[in-house]
């Protein structure tokens, strides 16, 4: 490395994460540490019926009998789930605010702070945002405008009191809660997240959009979020998340399942910014997410989309079973990672039905001392005639105390099935460098548009109003980190 | 009968069990036995592996009876006959071959990383009867051919074989596995290549449905040096193929190939690891797989590059035709990269015979059939046109002829 590239590294490497102020509001926590007692204060909290509680208690009851999933390339300290609030909401929240004007004003003004299009931005942006602060559902925009359409969007806490049959119906029919611990975990702590149902032949006319923070102190959240789209309908479905600098590691357990019925598609993007730790690897979210979609239908479609630039520890693996014929799965990804940043993630695609098809595209980005890995498995069941399959999965190294990993897992029971996958593991190309640099532009300006045009693939696939924020936040996890 | 018991009960026929060392090493083997309890789900090497053959045998190991032969046809060829494993011993001023040594398993058992998690790497430290040691001495320029026999049914053959090259030597090795008995073999290679050495590695396998072949190879390559590895696998019985390759001087090299032909309810695991340890260094792992009727097979490749090693060059590749429907195959071409000044890359596929080139010789007249060998000979064409052995090429093309007449 020249020692042009190591000042800039040094510059940036102390890299600000500007989302890491703390809304100092009051909060309304739950005692610490998990037994039943919690998930009944949850669940009283919440205003639950029983069934739902029942349906906790048993998820815990699992979760006790299970441990945590070993095979992740990650390196990190035991969670003592002792130790965490499952539930902290900010006082006077037990009843729900009518409209904005009710909400608290500071909690609007870090809403501001984040730029979320929550007052006046909505009208620009066009985007109807589910807010959802520590535990508590916040503020759901242009409710009534969706609703004219029949389409649900509301949070979880709320499609349980009001929409208790498509919850029975779906709630666990993707992600059973006894799938692994961290399923098991959400489902019986989940206290917030929000719930979309969009009625046959209906296209919904806007993203929607939802936006998760974590802010106290020592809490976990643990959002559940539930999509159905019903024959021949279409949503795209935005998450954004983001959490304040603290010393301590936070906890972060998501589940999220998509069922897309006949003819339905989904198309699911996130923006994951959780504050990744301070340089020397202190602090930071630990982001253990299951997100899965289940194309039930014939010809239905489920697209996730990612960009994952934040969290001390990422595990996620938003993955299609794709039960029905002609469905088709796809998975679009970037990952960047910087100081002591871990990120193993990638997807799933299991082929049950014929022709199905799916597509995964990764991009991983190691810098400072982090690791990356892809991992991903691609599985054709026996019935999946015609099935197809193409991978492709490039790794970026930049600074050589990094690591960059690729683990497919590829199987094939079906002999008309087609698969194909490839990977590459390279540093950014010094003739393309030396070429930018001639033109006139900074060592930095130069890598990020590299870097740029390296995920390109996979950030013109993501909504206007994200792709925008998202290179600009992929610009700035790189400053800094450039060679 | 249980690991343990068995150990116990043939202790006195197993290789060096006078040897302290080796009697607490093989303690610990045992240990790991108990604790693990060949756990399935936690060991993907184990995936599809039929275990009680493998745990629940019966032990039993015949001295042969004829010494072995080695015949020095031409000058700087050789070729042996190991029976059970074993091989006379034989010297001159190129070569040295001796049967193995106590202190050739110590230096294995100290040195070696795969170990832990290789259970079947473990049986054969635990149950050693046989296995021969091959010096190349200085500047020599050698081929050597080996043909393993098994002399009876039902015989357990644990076998452990150390090739070492010495400083600008090459050899040029053939190995033959043609069993017919109904028996196992697991067999270790270990390889040591010094500096600007050269080996070239073939390994044909072609055994009856009841002999089970497990060969594990573990090769470390000096400065400048390099093995090249060639497996033809036609075995009707299970072979399992693992080979693990450490580049641990610059400017060396690994190229570890293999296909695998298979048929009926046969299974193959394959796995191939390379480890990048010095700067400089290149490695290539190609496996292609054919599998028709009920088979199964699974292919792990796992490149591995150390932060100190830069300017490396990785590349793994995997290919499968799936013939039946009741076929399945299994990749998982791993890459654990800690160096940024690095090539590496990796591609998989698996899939039937393009139907669009099927139907193009059809259209020229071909049957079906006709059409299907063709495309299978054309999809490892590569791999049989750069074998440089006349004689070889000649055995490979009658198995892979006798292959096709049977595909359906």
């Amino acid at each position: 490395m020249n020692s042009e590239t190591l000042n800039t590294l040094d510059t940036y490497s102390k890299n600000k994460y500007k989302y890491g102020f703390v809304t100092d509001i009051d909060n309304e926590k739950s005692k610490k540490g998990l037994n039943e007692d919690t998930i009944r204060f949850i669940s009283l909290k919440k205003n639950e019926p029983d069934w739902m509680l029942e349906w906790r208690l048993k998820s815990y009851s699992k979760w006790k009998k299970m441990k945590q999933p070993k095979w992740a390339n990650l390196n990190f300290p035991e969670i003592n789930y002792q130790d965490i609030y499952y539930y902290s909401a900010p006082k006077g929240f037990e009843k729900k605010p009518k409209n904005l004007s009710e909400v608290d004003p500071k909690l609007i003004e870090t809403y501001n702070k984040l730029g979320i299009p929550l007052e006046e931005q909505k009208v620009l942006a066009g985007v109807a945002v589910d807010v959802v602060f520590d535990s508590v559902s916040v503020a759901t925009t242009y409710k009534g405008e969706l609703e004219k359409l029949g389409i649900i969007f509301c949070s979880i806490g709320e499609a349980i009191q009001k929409h208790p049959d498509l919850i029975k119906k779906y709630l666990g029919s993707v992600i059973p809660p006894g799938d692994h611990s961290f399923s098991a975990l959400n489902s019986a702590v989940f206290t917030d997240g929000s719930f979309v149902y969009i009625p046959e032949g209906v296209k919904c006319p806007m993203e929607l959009s939802t936006y998760f923070r974590i802010n106290a102190e020592n809490t976990g959240q643990f959002e559940r979020t539930l999509i159905i789209a019903d024959k021949g309908s279409y949503v795209s479905y935005l998450e954004g998340c983001t959490a304040p600098k603290r010393d301590d590691n936070q906890l972060h357990a998501a589940n999220v399942e998509l069922i897309a019925l006949e003819d339905a598609e989904i198309k699911y993007s996130t923006v994951q910014n959780w504050y990744p730790g301070d340089e020397d690897g202190k602090g930071g979210i630990y982001n253990f997410v299951t997100k899965r979609g289940l194309c039930a239908g014939k010809n239905s479609k489920i697209s996730w989309t990612q960009v994952e630039t934040g969290s001390a520890i990422t595990w996620k693996y938003p993955s299609c079973i794709l039960k029905g014929d002609n469905s088709i799965g796809e998975f679009y990804s970037v990952a960047i990672t910087n100081n002591f940043q871990q990120a193993d993630t990638g997807t799933k695609m299991t082929h049950i039905g014929k022709n199905t098809k799916s597509k995964i595209i990764s991009k991983g980005i190691s810098l400072g001392k982090s690791q990356n890995t892809y991992r991903g498995e691609v599985s054709f069941l026996r019935k999946a005639d015609k099935a197809r399959n193409y991978t492709q999965c490039d790794s970026l190294l930049v600074g050589n105390q990094c690591g960059a990993h690729t683990v497919p897992y590829i199987d094939s029971k079906n002999n008309t099935a087609v698969i194909e996958h490839e990977a590459s593991t390279s540093k950014i190309n010094e003739d393309q460098l030396y070429y930018c640099r001639q033109r006139g532009l900074s060592h930095e300006e130069a890598v990020s548009l590299i870097v740029n045009g390296f995920c390109k693939q996979v950030l013109q696939e993501l909504p206007m109003e994200f792709a925008v924020e998202a290179q600009k936040l992929v610009s700035i996890s790189l400053e800094g980190s450039v060679g | 009968m249980n690991i343990q018991d068995n150990y116990l009960k043939n202790k006195r026929n197993i290789f060096f069990s006078e040897n302290k060392d080796i009697q607490n090493h093989r303690e610990k083997l045992i240990n790991i036995f108990q604790n693990d309890r060949f756990d399935k789900k936690n060991n993907e090497s184990l995936k599809n592996v039929n275990l009680k053959n493998f745990i629940d045998f019966n032990y039993k190991y015949l001295n042969p009876e004829e010494t072995s032969v080695i015949n020095n046809n031409k000058e700087n060829s050789y070729s042996i006959v190991s029976v059970n494993g074993q091989c006379s011993s034989f010297k001159d001023d190129k070569i040295e071959i001796i049967k193995i040594l106590d202190e050739d398993y110590n230096d294995f058992s100290k040195n070696n990383t795969i170990e832990n998690n290789d259970h079947f790497v473990n049986l054969n430290s635990l149950f050693l009867n046989s296995g021969f040691k091959i010096l190349i001495k200085k500047n020599n320029n050698i081929k050597i051919k080996i043909s393993n026999i098994v002399t009876d049914d039902d015989l357990t053959i644990f076998q452990k074989n150390n090739f070492i090259c010495e400083e600008g030597s090459s050899l040029n090795l053939i190995e033959e596995y043609e069993n017919k008995n109904n028996s196992m073999s697991n067999i270790l290679n270990v390889i040591n290549l010094e500096k600007n050495s050269y080996l070239k590695h073939f390994l044909i396998q072609d055994n009856s449905p009841n002999h089970n072949l497990i060969i594990t190879s573990h090769s470390s390559c000096k400065k400048d040096s390099s093995y090249t590895q060639k497996i033809y696998n036609f075995s009707e019985g299970y072979v399992r193929n693992f080979h693990y390759s450490e580049l641990i001087e610059t400017n060396s090299e690994v190229d570890l190939q293999g296909i695998f032909f298979l048929k009926d309810n046969n299974t193959s695991n394959n796995k191939t690891f390379v480890k990048h340890l010095a700067e400089d260094c290149k490695s290539n792992q190609v496996y292609k797989g054919i599998l028709s009727d009920r088979s199964k097979a699974t292919y792990f490749s796992n490149t591995y590059v150390d932060q100190v090693a830069q300017k490396t060059e990785g590349y793994q590749l995997s290919k499968g035709i799936l013939l039946s429907d009741n076929a399945s195959y299994f990749s998982k071409p791993e890459l654990k990269i800690y160096a940024d000044d690095v090539k590496c890359s990796h591609g998989s596929t698996i899939g039937p015979i393009d139907e669009n080139a099927i139907f193009y010789l059809r259209s020229r007249g071909m049957s079906k059939i006709a059409a299907t060998k063709i495309l299978i000979s054309s999809f490892i064409n590569e791999e049989l046109n750069s074998i440089d052995n006349e004689q070889m090429s000649e055995i490979i093309q009658k198995k892979l002829v006798r292959y096709l007449s049977k595909v359906k």
